[in-house]
């Protein structure tokens, strides 16, 4: 009981870490711009397809660039779209990001069809580590360790670098970083292109483990909502702790009653939100505009 | 003054009331007379998103197929065809009433899920309108909640289960179940469990997986520790790519055999060869060397126009409109009942034995085929060897689909 207990709670733990990846993408996307993005599971959608065309065309090395062009598609919905929703009521926000989201599904629906498109891992990377009950495929530890580097990599980047700073003072109080002199609109376009590269490496990484499909927007969208929820609307590590946690929740529900293992997340949030409202880490709500 | 003013009035109200009422009768008429001869109206309901969403290609294009073989038209008049989504369910069982409250359509060839075609057929049988549903294999669509205005064209899971559990028993003792919770799964575990005992297998686990499920490792990792014999399976669409591809990866492909009924040829397409393998039942495959020679000309044409073969999907769908379209042609007549009652005459010939919807259920009688995954993948499109049919003479066909007693549909009148 105790190893597949272990099993599954590792298994878990690479689930989880997806999950924390789209999370963060969204919980960035809030705490700089206060914009709550429904498009965000389309834009994790667009990173996989991109890299699928991408290795179709040029090979596996070409990958990488893929949440790069979706970073600049991110850039440009904002400029055009996201930019005019800014100091608006949270409702608009949450309409037009829906239809966003819609449209971008329907787009990859047209371009590339509706039937899901098969991604293997990387040669190098396939074939699985064993040990005991432990089993787990070398793509799963790269996409633990891809991860990690990732969210890593994106701290440091908010806390240390000056960029970062103006990134996050931008989200605390607009006006004052624009009366400092600091371009404002443009760090606000950055901002959001981050947060949809962020959901595009994450698509990246998921779309040779589970196959590359137009719904597979929902279901990301679906978990980091409630990863979001639980963790706390704009925060870093609520969304990390939250993310893990739902991943061995999922898993170890799959253990004893499969069935419900699509609730068991949902029963989690719903939990959280009865006991703390604001999630593990989430900052208590001073105004709600 | 004022009551000659209300005298001209009134008799100016009649007047108008007169000239609607013969615009109205005039156009009533014009209505009936299009009925009998404006274009005739079919939908189909089939996905169009969703993990089933190639299946949904297949069966649509193969509908269409059959009837652009029949010239596009039916006793004479020009068909048009809807195709409206089957996402889910509810969406389903609401594109059927728009198809036949917007579209007015005289029938509709559709449903590829058992959940959704268990909706549609609620309304086919209210809005009184024939349903010839391709796919869905439940047992219960043409059992326990049969009606008179729905027919099925796949063979029923039970039929299908009898006709894996030979090979099933040579593999092994000790099975493992992953199945979807909802219609088709619980009676794949039904039908099997009900199997088991009288071919001396005994069950090791099993898990209902919720439909559009994307990651599997959890379910492989509980398959490998309960260590079964073989795996019978009942996933759809691309779950069961899905599905295939992860237990590959996790290296369990040539380690515990794989069995499953009810799949189609794009479930193995989406996955490539690497990952596929197994023994299956459909109900139909392209390259069967038996096939008819309507089949074979159906497979040249599909082929021709899209570029690659057809699925058993398309088979389906093509089998149900052409069904469909010559008992139409046989009743004369776009009424329902006249429709139902050509229906339930009409009859395959081609082929060993015939074809035909029974009477008493409406399920088409024609065996299923079982296949096996070829060693060596070499064509893109040609995955499976064919080993045989669920039933090889019309004797055992009409035997394997049950009794009326074991079936227990009690039909109204139409």
């Amino acid at each position: 009981m105790l190893e597949s207990l272990l099993s599954q709670a590792v298994n878990g733990l690479v689930l989880g870490f997806i999950y924390v990846l789209i999370a963060v993408g969204l919980s960035i996307t809030f705490g700089l711009l206060g914009i709550i993005n429904f498009a965000h599971g389309a834009f994790f959608a667009l990173g996989a397809y991109v890299a699928y065309q991408l290795y179709q065309m040029f090979g596996w090395p070409a990958v990488v660039f893929a949440p790069i062009i979706v970073g600049l598609v991110g850039m440009v919905v904002e400029v055009v779209l996201i930019r005019r929703l800014y100091g608006k009521e949270p409702l608009i926000s949450l309409i037009v990001t829906f239809a966003l989201g819609l449209l971008i599904e329907a787009l990859i629906r047209v371009f590339w069809g509706s039937d899901g498109k098969p991604l293997s891992p990387p040669s190098a990377l396939t074939g699985v580590f064993e040990y005991g009950p432990l089993l787990i495929t070398k793509y799963r530890v790269a996409v633990l360790l891809a991860t990690a580097l990732t969210l890593a990599a994106l701290w440091a980047f908010l806390s240390y670098t000056p960029y970062g700073r103006i990134l996050r003072a931008g989200g605390r109080d607009p006006e004052m970083v624009d009366m400092l002199g600091i371009n404002l609109p443009r760090l606000l376009t950055a901002a959001f292109g981050l947060g949809c590269a962020i959901a595009a490496i994450a698509g990246v990484l998921a779309g040779p483990l589970w196959t590359v499909s137009p719904s597979m927007a929902t279901n990301a969208i679906m978990p980091a909502f409630v990863v979001v929820a639980i963790g706390g609307l704009g925060s870093f590590r609520g969304a990390v702790f939250a993310g893990l946690a739902v991943g061995v929740v999922i898993s170890l529900t799959i253990q004893f009653k499969p069935d419900a293992a699509a609730a068991s997340m949902y029963a989690f949030m719903f939990l959280m939100l009865l006991l703390r409202p604001r999630g593990l880490f989430g900052e208590r709500w001073e105004r709600f505009e | 003054m004022n009551e000659s003013h209300t005298m001209s009035a009134c008799g100016s109200i009649g007047a108008r009331a007169g000239l609607v009422a013969l615009v109205f009768g005039l156009a009533a008429s014009f209505g009936a007379l299009a009925q009998t001869s404006g274009p005739i109206k079919i939908g189909m309901i089939y996905a169009k998103q969703g993990p089933s969403a190639s299946l949904g290609e297949f069966l649509a294009h193969g509908t269409e197929l059959a009837l652009e073989q029949a010239g596009n038209n039916v006793l004479g008049r020009p068909v048009e065809l809807t195709w409206l989504d089957e996402a889910d369910p509810q969406v389903a069982q609401q594109n059927m009433q728009k198809a036949i409250d917007e579209y007015k359509v005289i029938a509709v060839v559709g449903g590829n899920s058992s959940a959704s075609a268990l909706a549609m057929m609620s309304v086919a049988s209210r809005e009184k309108i024939p349903l010839i549903l391709p796919g869905a294999a439940a047992s219960e669509i043409t059992g326990k909640k049969c009606n008179r205005y729905t027919f099925r064209t796949q063979a029923t899971v039970p039929v299908q289960m009898r006709g894996l559990m030979p090979y099933v028993s040579q593999l092994g003792k000790k099975v493992y179940f992953i199945t979807p919770s909802y219609a088709f799964g619980q009676d794949i575990l039904r039908s099997s469990r009900a199997m088991l005992k009288e071919v001396g297998l005994t069950e090791v686990g099993s898990d209902e997986v919720p439909v559009n499920t994307a990651d599997y490792s959890s379910y492989i990792l509980k398959i490998r520790q309960a260590k079964p014999d073989v795996v019978v399976g009942g996933l759809v669409g691309l779950d069961l790519s899905n599905f295939l591809k992860q237990w590959n990866e996790l290296g369990m492909k040539d380690k515990i055999p794989f069995v499953e009924i009810a799949v189609s040829d794009t479930d193995f397409w989406n996955v490539g060869p690497v990952a596929s393998t197994g023994i299956y039942v459909k109900p139909w495959y392209y390259n069967n060397p038996d096939n008819t020679s309507s089949e074979k000309k159906f497979v040249a044409d599909f082929t021709k126009k899209y570029g690659r073969p057809p699925s058993d999907k398309a088979w389906s769908g093509w089998i149900a409109m052409r069904s469909l379209l010559e008992s139409i042609e046989q009743a004369n007549s776009t009424d329902s009942a006249a429709i139902i009652m050509a229906l339930e005459k009409w009859r395959y010939t081609e082929g060993k034995f015939p074809a035909f919807y029974r009477e008493w259920d409406h399920q088409l009688i024609k065996p299923a085929v079982i296949v096996q995954i070829k060693k060596d993948i070499t064509d893109k499109w040609d995955y499976f060897n064919v080993l045989k049919l669920t039933s090889d003479t019309e004797a055992e066909t009409a035997k394997s689909f049950g009794t009326r007693e074991e079936i227990g549909c009690n039909m109204g009148p139409i």
